[in-house]
């Protein structure tokens, strides 16, 4: 649903609920974190949007090292214990787990489902963000379909299944601090489940801030850059899944 | 993510502390940040005055603290080599500069994520004051050297300072971990989305090429060393085994921890550490490159050459880890893989050299301080490299690792050329900063006692190394080889007391000129960047509502037909 505006002369931004893509690129957008002292300058709200953008989507790629230089640690442990010096080869002692596959499924199908509602969320806004640029006094929220407030039990839920999970894991005696598989399982997940958690505060900050009085633009901005962080979580979540599986040993 | 209003119009002057501690104006931040190095490098030069010291005084004893112990050498070592290379070299280049100077040159007033950028200043802060900490606690710092190779930093009481000391140590490089990719996000993001019109890449002054290029190699990198912190982290507190192989007995008793490897720990940290390696000299080659040019009057020799070779540079240090750890026992072939491809970055390397030369060679020349300096980075940075093709065959490196030839090396192409960009940057841009001028008679001075005494301290180094002397020992008494080699060591000591001292003439010239040096036009230097078309010292809302429009590239001196020898940025026609 394209709309021009007054402001742009060059191309009219695309909007309606695209990726960091479709917002047309105008370069040269002195500014600060917020606007130019024109809080309703559509433009400055459009580059703060994708600056943030910019910023989740670098934030991805540091993540993904950082689960790249743990999961290339787990292959490598997977793939070779120690050396024998009898037999001239390496023993392996990697002992593998016994996934609770049920639970782990439950929770992926949570945390797909808090995406899509999360990504619903997401457009209203922005479509929202957009009539109030053309003056229209943007309508709160709250008193729409609360896909915010659904993302966030559904987020609550993959948490508190992870939770289970590890609990299950415990009762098979697979501790952090004993076999490696268990070592990585832990590690692996805990450190989604923390950067899961980081998305989870900023969607509480941005469903509070109806009560505690921040701009609908913020707002509107926090919800869209964690709606690709979500995205991303979600895609890792996966990633990690299918490494436990294909290289459980 | 708040409004805030405009800095730009001062509408009501904010109080001391928000104007000038808890401010998120990318100027007050780039000099926080410049000022916490400047702690960290007086800190770091003690500790390595001490340690020079006791190599050749062991018995020596120091007014308030005694004898060195050896347990304390490593300790300083371990310091000098933490501070010198995260809280020096990768701060004052890039955060450091390229927070005050990144969004000016690109003609904006402000960062993209003002408030991120804020928080990065302060959690390196408190990374920092962390690793300071460690000092003062039971077992005292760490002492496992600016590498923490397990299996002996994974186990807790593996020796003195390998206690707290080093888990403060890890908290601290996991904190300056993520204040770095703090950083690197906002960096990137700015020089991406908030150019000024006309500000085309290829626009860019080379400054902003190598600080927009070093935050990407940031933000890969350092998230890979929090990896590996963490893994280690766990290993020392919660009882896994990433790092521990099996059957390890330490001081007599058998580890109950099996399983792991301690070679994954040199894979991770080496995947960081190279890319490391040119986050620290990448904003040096950039100021230097800039500095050369506005001084020789001379547009930089070969700019796409320039950029290209500091895109290649960046990408090429991800493939060549594995040059530290050729008597890791790896494959011969990955040896071999590691060696032509570490010899590979001497070409781009080659280029941005022949191309400094070439943008002095012929140019009207001005012997100011900066270009003093930067010129001393050039001469460094061949005496440095010079060595580095031949570590990276690994039938030479088997034998010179870990010797002072390595020593010699990596100080001469890292910590020194880095310390004279930063030199030079810092005369350099004084004026914009403090809105005086510094002493140019003091800074040829310092410059010539500096230049030489670098050379003096790690060129016989080489000597060392090649004889056989090994690194990270406090004393080796009792051993004859070593023993002969005591004349060297007491040259390079002395020259490293001098050369120290003549530190105090930068000190003196920094801090006179910042309160009593003569005030700084607007554009002392003739220089057509835009961050001197601003009045000297900027002013706190930079450049207000006024929006620079740029019609050239960054290097237009001595234009043929122009009226001056140089033409800003942001001045009419094409
Ligand atoms: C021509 C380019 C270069 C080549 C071929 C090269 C090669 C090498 C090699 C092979 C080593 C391993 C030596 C050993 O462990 O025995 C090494 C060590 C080192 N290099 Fe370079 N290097 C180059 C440029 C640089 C630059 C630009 C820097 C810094 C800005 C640097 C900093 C270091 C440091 C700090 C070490 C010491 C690591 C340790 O603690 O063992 N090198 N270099
Ligand atoms: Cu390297």
């Amino acid at each position: 649903m394209p709309i021009t505006s007054g402001h742009e002369t060059e191309t009219p931004p695309k909007l309606g609920g695209g990726g960091p893509g479709k917002i047309s690129r105008r370069r040269g957008y002195g500014g600060d974190d917020g606007d130019h002292g024109r809080p309703d300058d559509f433009s400055s709200s459009r580059s703060r949007l994708r600056r943030y953008r910019v910023g989740v989507a670098l934030f991805s790629v540091c993540v993904t090292m950082l689960f790249l230089g743990i999961g290339s640690a787990y292959v490598v442990t997977q793939g070779m214990g120690p050396w024998n010096h009898e037999a001239g080869s390496r023993v392996s002692i990697w002992r593998p787990l016994l996934l609770p596959y049920r639970q782990l499924w439950l929770n992926s199908l949570l945390l797909i489902a808090s995406s899509v509602t999360l990504e619903f969320a997401r457009r209203g806004m922005l479509k929202k963000q957009e009539f109030s640029t053309m003056g229209i006094r943007p309508p709160r929220f709250k008193t729409e379909f609360p896909w915010l407030a659904i993302t966030v039990v559904f987020g609550l839920g993959f948490l508190a299944g992870q939770f289970l999970v590890w609990n299950t894991l415990r009762h098979q005696g697979v501790y952090l601090g004993g076999a490696a598989s268990g070592s990585f399982f832990y590690t692996l997940t805990g450190l989604h489940a923390v950067h899961l958690a980081g998305g989870l505060a900023v969607l509480l900050y941005a469903l509070c801030g109806d009560w505690t009085g921040r701009k609908f633009e913020s707002q509107q901005i926090a919800v869209d850059a964690t709606g690709w962080y979500w995205h991303f979580m979600a895609l890792l979540w996966f990633g990690i899944f299918a490494l436990l599986h294909f290289a459980r040993g | 993510m708040e409004e805030r209003s405009t800095s730009s119009t001062a509408v009501s002057t904010p109080g001391f502390l928000r104007r000038c501690v808890f401010s998120t104006d990318h100027k007050v931040v780039g000099l926080q940040y410049f000022f916490l190095s400047f702690a960290a490098v007086l800190i770091g030069t003690v500790l390595s005055l001490l340690m020079r010291i006791h190599l050749v005084w062991p018995t020596v004893s120091l007014p308030f603290f005694g004898t060195i112990k050896p347990e304390n050498y490593l300790a300083f070592l371990t310091m000098h080599g933490t501070l010198m290379v995260f809280f020096v070299l990768s701060t004052v280049p890039q955060s450091g500069f390229g927070n005050y100077f990144l969004p000016l040159q690109l003609g904006v007033s402000e960062m993209a994520f003002p408030k991120l950028n804020a928080a990065g200043f302060w959690t390196t802060l408190l990374s920092f004051l962390i690793l300071i900490a460690a000092f003062f606690v039971p077992g005292g710092a760490s002492g496992a050297g600016w590498t923490q190779y397990p299996p002996l930093s994974a186990i807790a009481n593996s020796g003195p300072g390998q206690a707290l000391g080093t888990d403060l140590w890890l908290v601290s490089m996991g904190l300056f971990c993520v204040a770095s990719v703090m950083g690197a996000i906002n960096f990137i993001t700015t020089t991406l989305k908030m150019r000024t019109p006309g500000m085309d890449l290829m626009r860019m002054p080379l400054t902003c090429w190598t600080w927009f290029v070093t935050a990407i190699l940031s933000l890969l990198a350092f998230s890979v060393l929090l990896a590996a912190v963490i893994l280690l982290l766990l290993d020392r507190n919660a009882g896994t085994a990433f790092f521990v192989p099996a059957g390890l007995i330490v001081s007599g008793k058998a580890v109950a921890q099996t399983g792991g490897s301690p070679l994954l720990w040199q894979h991770l940290f080496w995947f960081f550490g190279h890319p490391e390696v040119y986050i620290a000299i990448l904003p040096g080659m950039g100021v230097t490159s800039h500095v050369l040019s506005v001084f020789s009057r001379k547009p930089v020799f070969g700019y796409r050459a320039m950029v290209w070779a500091i895109v290649a540079i960046g990408f090429l240090g991800f493939l060549v880890w594995g040059h530290h750890m050729f008597v890791s026992g790896m494959n011969p072939y990955a040896a071999f893989a590691f060696s032509a491809l570490t010899t590979a970055i001497a070409v781009p390397s080659a280029i941005k050299t022949f191309n400094w030369i070439g943008t002095i060679w012929d140019g009207r020349i001005r012997f100011t301080t900066p270009l003093l300096f930067s010129v001393g980075f050039v001469s460094l940075f061949i005496t440095g490299g010079l060595t580095g093709p031949l570590l990276a065959q690994p039938a030479l490196d088997i034998y010179l690792h870990d010797t002072y030839f390595v020593v010699a090396h990596f100080h001469l192409i890292m910590a020194m050329a880095g310390l004279f960009a930063i030199f030079a940057a810092t005369h350099f841009w004084f004026p914009k900063m403090f809105g005086r001028m510094m002493n140019e008679r003091l800074g040829a001075l310092h410059f010539w006692i500096t230049f030489l005494g670098s050379y003096a301290i790690f060129m016989p180094m080489h000597l060392l190394g090649t004889a056989g002397h090994p690194r990270r020992y406090s004393e080796l008494t009792g051993v004859q080889y070593v023993a002969a080699m005591a004349p060297l060591q007491k040259f390079v000591t002395v020259a490293a007391i001098i050369t120290m001292s003549g530190q105090i003439i930068f000190l003196v010239n920094f801090f006179w000129s910042m309160f009593k040096g003569p005030t700084a036009p607007a554009n002392p230097w003739e220089c057509t960047t835009l961050e001197w078309t601003l009045p000297s010292p900027t002013p706190a809302g930079g450049f207000g509502e006024h929006v620079p429009m740029v019609n050239r590239g960054a290097y237009e001196y001595s234009a043929p037909g122009a009226e001056t020898d140089y033409l800003m940025q942001d001045a009419p026609g094409s």
